[in-house]
């Protein structure tokens, strides 16, 4: 049975019916409050998230819970008593206390109660003049004092300290040992035999430059794509507007000091916390700050004992948005509390990324390989009676064959390569190693307001003439299908057109309608996007029904009222139209417009009550409408209407329809969460939001599933009391701030694990971290959007950050990992198909690199046990790490997926980058196939030549004897010492182009893991086959173009060697395609257990 | 209702129980120990969809476990990693994998065996076994001499026999296989002045031409055991490198001469040559590889450094002259010259 199927819901095209009914919903006209109605509504709502946040800040003045109490009904009640529990809850949170110290720290200094202060107190404790400003010397005084007022940038570590741990990184350090042992080496040869080779010295110099070059390389790399986030970071310097010597002059914010007095209007940023002064119509955006997007008012009364939350204060990067205020300068820079935040910031441990732990773990296996396979053949050649300083110089050559030393250089690259195609789908990688993490994600803790919806109140549903219309919420609203032939219809366009201060900015004609910038506040600016696609030019309509009289939105009324001049010449009577909270307006009314027609309301209120209660149950904001002609005999046309003594009726009106308008998601959402979903990913989203909205937000973004319910639905449904409903039946969970603060970890992290769908809401930023680390007890790879300032320790916290480019605080930018340019949450999909994507690339990379390993380490072996001349030397191993094997690396991350990616689950902590069927296919089988294919060319060289391998074995010593000069070979002929020295070149050549060889057919077979060659495409990588080009190209210039610069070892070798391992190049290709179509045919079975990397 | 609500799940335990029981048994029964896994691996999954919930317990078990295992790093835990690879009490078959994968390994391995096996008896088909395929790289022909003691400085002191000894057993030791008895008895004695050859079948025996050691006259040691050492005027012993098929060309016999490399021409005032013609004579060559032309000795030119200047280091470069020899390859001092020096103290 399927869950869910017990409670069958009805077929829910629109998620809008998803819901039975809503009988929690008492006070569901919150949300329906008109959208000007900044008061009771705004306020409390911050208060209450502030709440959250200060209660981390200011846990020791318990006073700041009580609530600002306006009359807002019961939630009020039950948040004030929360209050209190929530901060028992804190307190009882023993992993909390590390944190809340650090945040006493922080108190401590903040001990702010400017705020509290008069006029008078302030200007003797900041010794400055409110009119005069302080003066110029006093300011410089001061500003000497205190540093400049910016957030002094996160701590970076010094440019030569990243670039020393470049140079000894990863494999470096065995490098430098083995350059260091190289020169050892030449010292003792030196002290004993001045004129012995400076071979030993050539090669540590070869070794220190190989390490130098790429730790240059990759700090190169990395600190270019550093640098485009620097440039992106980088803001226009903010000016500010400050009274000094008792003028007014504008200087760059960064030179404000404590005792300023400035200025501000709206859109500008608040240039440091500000004690207000004077205010005429000042609200400020806090969202930066608590998370809270309603614009609040500001004056500069003392409201309330908490600075965050009383009126007279601005905080440091937050912004006016509209009207004008005077305020003095109390905190600047790292003072304030913007700056206190972002310093906690810091303070959360930067995790090493898996990518990072991955590679490690690849550096360490190769390391303890390399060293040990060194050392046991250090004890080998040392038993069999090698001098040791010989013994020294095969352990240096064992370790350089075995290190790849190319490859973290490359991986840097093709991170970055990523990186730069991530930033392309607008997902700016600020930590290259980011770029993977992303693809080992398992949950996403989302916004929701930017990331999941489009950010813009939109009006989805219209209700009139008894019915509910839906409206277009997608990003060009152009297909507005309602009925718009209806009487009401008309009468309620022209309320919305009319009753609307918000206008477009000039000078936008050929603009998009929704592109259009407009100036007033959301809900007008939904109404008036909306009325613009369906009526078309609203200006112009506004400019014939001229406007007499207007009353706006304030908190007392709860309705914005205007009167007008008709359009129509024959009408000489006035229209007054109205809108604002539905019950207010329906109190107003006596009739209602059905049809066109005017009837009583009486029988409409039951309809009227149905309906706003459906679409509150939305989570939509309601608005009621309403209009009036007044009698042309009582009003004519020269009367004059007096605003403030309302010498006009604002009863009996009537009540036209409703509309509800909601943030919606955007229309890519839906789908990328199934992705998402799809890719085992959980996606769980946080929101300040009140949990009815969130929860219809959630549903339409998929974040819910249509046939998931939460255990308040399956009460409904079943009739019973929430508290009767097994939890763990409900696949789905909306889950307060306030219930969050009432759990445990232990209550948390079941929640967490038992719920596939959550939606966390009224929750403040700081429960964000609460949140991360809970997903994080779990061993989830968790990322985290956010744009707050206070969301930055959860961005940091989180294994992959993600701000949003266009919202998000600077401060938020910093701590995260990746900014995303467009604030869209379906860019996160693309960044997690990219991670995983680089992922298995690298695999394949790794694979590709380890494969020669053996080719390279053998030689060694038969060199020094059996006594072959040495089959291919230290520093033609280095090209092919360095040589030819670089581009096939970057190429291989070109290689488009095998399947799809984004259908399997995310990838377990436990599945290593470097497992042990890759290390084992790759050493032990393609590994021993290019082995045995290097010594066939090896030995056909040297067959050839007149040494046939017979004769090879324990030749080296002779071999190696310079004053031998008639050596005899198997066919009796006698070779000088140069001679063989030239023959044994021409081997590395051969060896080396053997490898070179099959290294082309390894490279193919890279490409897919489980599907053969020829179903992923042979030619589908255009990138694979410059790889090749460039393997043989490099080899004909080392043979041919170079062959004659002896230091390199390399010398022109005939034609027909280079064919020689190409039978093993095939064996290579067609036993992968084997594996492969074993692992097709048995998926699962042992092959695959064994044989699939 | 709510009764409904719990019992969505209820039964679905013993079902998978069941089903997890049945195929055990059958497993028991009929698979090998290999498939066992597999069997069960399908079963599982088949269960998913009914039984979440354990899957989870399954899971979050997995998870406890695999806490305490990465942390473990110490001996004795991967002493007991390492018993499990070996013998896993709970499935009893690591042992039979083990096996499973080193049969496996073998037939990979002996497969690849035979692969290079083939290669490489291909290779040896290819390859002549009585002429190199290839001899450019032993070309040009280079140039040792005798004796040698592992180096090309020449001091000694006349009047200190263990000074020279060394060189004279070393002579003496070399020249053993030049002795004349040996050589009528071993070799032919062909006509001088032109090439040897002989054709007939490349795996027939081929003959040697002599090269006595009284060729060398005064520096064969023979009327002069010691030399020349003992008197101040060395003998030494210049011999070409053996090149299978090498020919001077164009019927000019190759020749020897020496002369102060560095220096004053005139601190060697005289130098003898034996054989007179100071030359390698054409009989001696080709030569057809030490498989069939198995007795054939190298011929020499002997120096005999009559009248060298004393008490000084003289360098001298001995170098061969004619047709298309080279001597003067920059990296090779062995080819077509020797370079060693004298230093006669008295």
């Amino acid at each position: 049975m399927a869950p869910g199927s017990a409670c069958p819901l009805p077929p829910t095209p629109p998620p809008s019916r998803v819901l039975c009914c809503c009988t929690r919903w008492s006070s569901g006209h919150q949300e329906g409050e008109p959208s000007g109605q900044r008061g009771p509504a705004g306020p409390h709502t911050s208060a209450q998230r502030c709440q959250y946040c200060t209660l981390v800040l200011f846990q020791k003045t318990p006073e700041i819970y009580s609530v600002e109490l306006n009359g807002t009904k019961d939630i009020d009640k039950t948040d004030k008593g929360d209050g209190k529990e929530k901060y028992r809850g804190l307190k009882n949170k023993p992993s909390n206390c590390k944190k809340n110290h650090q945040i006493q720290e922080i108190k401590e200094e903040l001990d702010l109660n400017d705020h509290k202060l008069s006029n008078e107190d302030l200007e003797k404790k900041y010794g400055t003049n409110i009119i005069t400003g302080l003066s110029s010397a006093r300011a410089a005084e001061l500003l000497a004092r205190d540093g400049p007022n910016a957030l002094s940038p996160p701590k970076e570590t010094p440019e030569t300290v990243k670039f020393l741990k470049q140079m000894v990184g990863g494999f470096s350090i065995l490098l430098w040992i083995g350059a260091i042992l190289c020169w050892v080496a030449y010292g003792i040869q030196y002290s004993n035999d001045p004129s012995s080779s400076l071979d030993n010295v050539y090669l540590g110099a070869v070794l220190v430059l190989v390490v130098i070059l790429t730790g240059t390389f990759a700090y190169y790399q990395e600190a270019k794509s550093t640098n485009i986030i620097a440039s992106f970071s980088k803001m226009i310097p903010q000016q500010a507007l400050v009274i000094r010597d008792a003028e007014k002059k504008t200087i760059p914010s960064e030179q404000l000091v404590v005792g300023d007095i400035v200025e501000i209007k709206g859109g500008d940023q608040i240039p440091a916390d500000i004690r207000l002064l004077s205010s005429q119509g000042c609200k400020v955006d806090n969202s930066s700050l608590t998370g809270e997007s309603e614009p609040q008012v500001r004056s500069c009364d003392f409201t309330h004992d908490n600075p965050l939350e009383t009126k007279n204060m601005c905080f440091y990067s937050t912004t006016c948005l509209e009207g004008v205020a005077t305020g003095m300068v109390i905190n600047t820079g790292d003072s304030t509390i913007i700056g206190q935040i972002a310093s906690l910031a810091s303070g959360v441990g930067d995790e090493k990324t898996p990518i990072a732990i991955e590679i490690e773990h690849f550096v360490h296996i190769v390391a303890g390989v390399s060293v040990s396979i060194g050392i046991i053949f250090f004890i080998i050649t040392v038993s069999m009676k090698y001098p040791v300083l010989d013994s020294i110089i095969f352990l240096i050559g064992v370790i350089v064959a075995n290190v790849p030393e190319g490859l973290l250089a490359t991986v840097t690259v093709t991170l970055s390569l990523t990186a730069k195609r991530m930033a392309k789908k607008n997902c700016l990688v600020k930590n290259l190693e980011a770029v993977e993490t992303l693809g080992s994600t398992s949950i996403i803790c989302s916004d929701k307001t930017g990331t999941l919806t489009q950010n813009r109140m939109t009006v989805a549903h219209l209700w009139f003439d008894n019915q509910i219309f839906m409206a277009d919420t997608s990003e060009d609203h152009s297909n507005q299908i309602f009925d718009q032939s209806s009487g009401t219809w008309t009468s309620l366009s022209k309320i919305i057109t009319l009753c609307n201060r918000a206008e477009f900015k000039p000078g936008q004609e050929n603009v998009p309608i929704m592109k259009k910038t407009v100036i007033g506040d959301a809900s007008e600016t939904a109404l008036l996007k909306f009325s613009e696609v369906i009526l078309g030019d609203v200006m112009e309509i506004r400019k014939r029904n001229r406007k007499v009289a207007e009353i706006p939105f304030n908190s007392t009324n709860k309705f914005q009222l205007s009167i007008h001049e008709t359009d129509d010449p024959n009408d000489k009577r006035f229209l007054m139209v109205m809108k604002g909270a539905p019950e207010r307006i329906l109190e107003k009314c006596s009739t209602i417009m059905i049809n066109g027609q005017e009837q009583p309301l009486d029988e409409s209120r039951a309809t009227f009550h149905t309906a706003y209660m459906e679409l509150g149950g939305l989570g939509e904001r309601v608005l009621g409408f309403c209009h009036l002609y007044l009698p042309a005999d009582e009003f004519p046309e020269t009367y004059s209407f007096d605003v403030d003594t309302m010498n006009f009726p604002t009863s009996n009106l009537c009540f036209v329809g409703l509309l509800s308008m909601i943030d919606p998601p955007r229309s890519t959402v839906p789908n990328a969460v199934t992705r998402c979903r799809s890719a085992g990913i959980k996606v769980i989203m946080v929101t300040g939001d009140h949990p009815i909205t969130a929860k219809a937000i959630a549903r339409n973004a998929g974040i819910i599933s249509a046939n998931s319910e939460t255990v308040e639905d399956i009460a409904k449904c079943l009739n019973i009391a929430v508290e009767q409903v097994n939890k763990w039946d409900a696949k789905a969970a909306v889950v307060t701030g306030m219930e969050l603060k009432d759990m445990s970890p232990e209550q948390l992290d079941e929640l967490l694990a038992n719920h596939s769908e959550i939606v966390f809401a009224r929750t403040s930023p700081q429960q964000k971290l609460i949140i991360v680390e809970g997903c994080q007890r779990l061993g989830a790879v968790v990322a985290v959007t956010g744009d707050g300032v206070n969301d930055s320790p959860a961005l940091k916290k989180a294994d992959i950050g993600i701000a949003m480019g266009i919202a998000g605080s600077d401060a938020a930018k910093n701590a995260a990992d990746m900014v995303l340019l467009d604030d869209n949450f379906a860019s996160i999909v693309t960044g997690v198909e990219e991670g995983r994507l680089i992922f298995d690339n690298l695999k394949k990379t790794m694979a590709y690199t380890l494969t020669k390993n053996m080719a390279m380490v053998f030689p060694f072996m038969l060199y020094t046990i059996v006594g072959f001349p040495l089959p291919i030397a230290t520093v033609t191993t280095l090209f092919i790490d360095l040589g030819t094997d670089i581009i096939p690396f970057i190429a291989l991350a070109y290689e488009k997926a095998e399947r799809d990616i984004m259908n399997r689950k995310p990838r377990h902590k436990k599945d290593r980058l470097v497992n042990k069927p890759l290390v084992l296919y790759s050493l032990l089988h393609v590994g021993v196939i290019v082995t045995l294919g290097a010594f066939v060319v090896y030995f056909t060289v040297y067959a050839q030549a007149g040494f046939r391998p017979s004769t090879l074995i324990g030749l080296r010593v002779k071999w190696e004897k310079d004053d031998v000069n008639d050596l005899e070979d198997s066919y009796g002929q006698e070779w000088t010492r140069y001679q063989r020295q030239y023959l044994e070149w021409t081997g590395y050549t051969a060896f080396f182009i053997a490898i070179m060889v099959q290294q082309i057919a390894n490279l193919i077979i890279r490409k897919t893991r489980r599907n053969s060659i020829f179903q992923q495409g042979l030619f589908s990588n255009k990138v694979i086959w410059v790889g090749i080009a460039s393997q043989i190209i490099i080899a004909l210039i080392l043979s041919y173009g170079l062959g004659s610069v002896t230091a390199l070892n390399c010398t022109m070798l005939r034609v027909q060697y280079w064919f020689v391992a190409l039978p093993y190049a095939i064996l290579i290709w067609v036993y992968d395609e084997v594996r492969k179509l074993f692992i097709r045919l048995y998926p699962g079975g042992w092959w695959d257990k064994n044989m699939y990397y | 209702m709510r009764q409904q609500l719990r019992s969505r799940r209820a039964p679905t335990f013993p079902h998978g129980y069941r089903y997890r029981l049945d195929d055990q048994d059958e497993v028991n029964q009929n698979y090998l120990a290999d498939e066992e896994e597999e069997a069960e691996e399908e079963a599982r999954v088949m269960r998913v969809p009914n039984l979440e919930e354990e899957e989870k317990e399954e899971e979050q078990k997995e998870e406890e476990e695999g806490q305490g295992q990465p942390t473990g790093n110490t001996w004795w835990q991967k002493l007991q990693l390492m018993n499990e690879y070996l013998w896993d009490p709970e499935q009893r078959m690591s042992l039979a994998r083990t096996g499973l994968i080193l049969v496996i390994y073998f037939f990979f391995y002996a497969s690849l065996a035979a692969v290079i096996t083939v290669c490489m008896y291909t290779l040896f088909l290819t390859i002549s076994a009585y002429m190199p395929t290839f001899t450019e790289r032993v070309k040009p022909a280079g140039v040792m001499i005798r004796p040698f003691a592992h180096s090309l400085n020449f001091n000694f002191n006349v009047s200190e026999p263990d000074t020279w000894q060394h060189y004279v057993i070393s002579l003496n030791g070399f020249l053993q296989g030049y002795n004349d008895s040996l050589q009528e008895e071993m070799n032919v004695d062909c006509p001088p002045g032109q090439y040897f050859i002989q054709d007939g079948n490349e795996d027939e025996d081929k003959k040697a031409c002599q090269f006595k050691r009284s060729f060398l006259k005064n520096c064969s040691g023979l009327e002069d055991p010691t030399f020349g050492y003992s008197t101040g005027q060395p003998c030494i012993l210049l011999k070409m490198n053996r090149i299978v098929g090498f020919r001077p060309e164009l019927g000019d016999p190759v020749k020897v001469s020496c002369k102060v490399q560095r220096g004053d021409e005139n601190d060697i005032r005289s130098i003898h040559y034996y054989p007179e013609s100071a030359s390698f004579d054409l009989r001696y060559y080709p030569y057809y590889g030490k498989l069939t032309h198995v007795n054939y000795t190298s011929p020499l030119v002997a120096m005999h450094f009559t009248d060298v200047v004393k008490n000084q280091a003289v360098p001298v470069q001995c170098q061969l002259k004619g047709k298309g020899i080279i001597n003067d390859v920059i990296n090779d001092h062995f080819v077509g010259r020797v370079i060693f020096t004298l230093n006669i103290e008295t």
